[in-house]
């Protein structure tokens, strides 16, 4: 059993219209959902379940709880990719000014940069509230989240698209495999 | 009929370490790390090292007679990253895989009841 907790506003997406989000959660992934929309308090029943299906579910809960839309939170069910949290109140102190310009740094200008970051790295964002989330596969996740984190300690944002751009062949040989 | 066990796993984003025991905790009956599989450092973390190293300890266990294992994994914890590496989710499986049965799976990273100071200065942690 695990417990989660996740933003109340996020609550309606986890359990979806009618219920079919949270009926799909547990019947691709065999475990039970007790969903408290109070609180917010997610528990994760995963005991007659496979026992490695507990932690996806688990990342699966808190990719919706930080703001993916529940299709795309589904990838994390496949084994190749992965979840990362950045917190931005790591990178500057808690005023809600700085929050706010740091977030509109990694989207850009009608989310320029974040599609370029995405389209480099094949690498699913989500900037929601105080955290930037990202889905992706195994072979780029060094490098988005050296690129998140150039762009959250200050970098321009040149010398961002250069460096992705600089590891543009690297990606391509780990994903071919040669 | 056979024994039972318990693994520890040990997951951050630069390597992962298994340690197999008995359930007592005090015996280790097999032990592997990402650093004895793999030659470059960077990719002592990866889920290839952990699978090597996971169906390494597993064969070990197996050949002394073990039959299943209980599950312990942790993140380096404290003031440190809270979630398992990469890692973790490999070696369970390969050690699934190998042969042994799983049992529980318990998460039992440190979490600090106020301990240390994160790090990081003025401008925050880059990290």
């Amino acid at each position: 059993m695990r417990i989660t907790r996740i933003p109340r506003e996020r609550v309606g997406a986890l359990i979806g219209p009618d219920g079919k989000t949270r009926k799909y959660i547990e019947k691709r992934s065999g475990v039970g959902l007790s969903i408290d929309s109070e609180s917010g308090e997610v528990i994760i029943v995963d005991e007659k379940a496979d026992p490695l299906m507990g932690l996806k579910v688990d990342n699966v809960v808190r990719a919706i709880g930080r703001g993916f839309s529940p299709e795309r939170a589904f990838k994390l069910f496949n084994d190749d990719y992965y979840f990362i949290i950045f917190d931005i109140n790591d990178y500057v102190s808690g005023k809600k000014d700085h929050v706010r310009r740091v977030k509109a740094r990694i989207i850009g200008s009608e989310g320029k940069t974040r599609t370029i970051i995405e389209q480099m790295t094949g690498a699913t964002l989500c900037i929601y509230g105080h955290t930037v989330c990202v889905i992706v596969d195994l072979n780029a996740m060094e490098v988005t989240k050296t690129a998140i984190d150039m762009l959250l300690s200050g970098s321009e944002h040149a010398t961002v698209y250069k460096f992705l751009e600089r590891k543009q062949m690297e990606l391509k040989m780990a994903r071919y495999g040669f | 009929m056979g024994k039972w066990g318990i693994a520890h796993i040990f997951a951050s984003y630069n390597d992962i370490i298994i340690t197999i025991t008995d359930l007592t905790g005090a015996e280790t009956i097999a032990k592997c790390s990402g650093g004895m599989v793999v030659k470059a450092c960077r990719e002592e973390g990866s889920p290839y090292a952990a699978m090597q190293a996971a169906t390494r300890a597993a064969g070990a266990a197996l050949e002394k007679g073990f039959e299943g294992v209980h599950i312990k994994v942790r993140a380096p914890g404290g003031k440190n990253d809270q979630k398992p590496g990469p890692g973790a989710q490999a070696a369970i499986r390969m050690i699934a895989r190998a042969g042994l049965k799983i049992g529980r799976i318990e998460e039992v990273t440190p979490i600090p009841h106020d301990g240390c100071k994160a790090k990081g200065g003025r401008r925050g942690r880059r990290v």
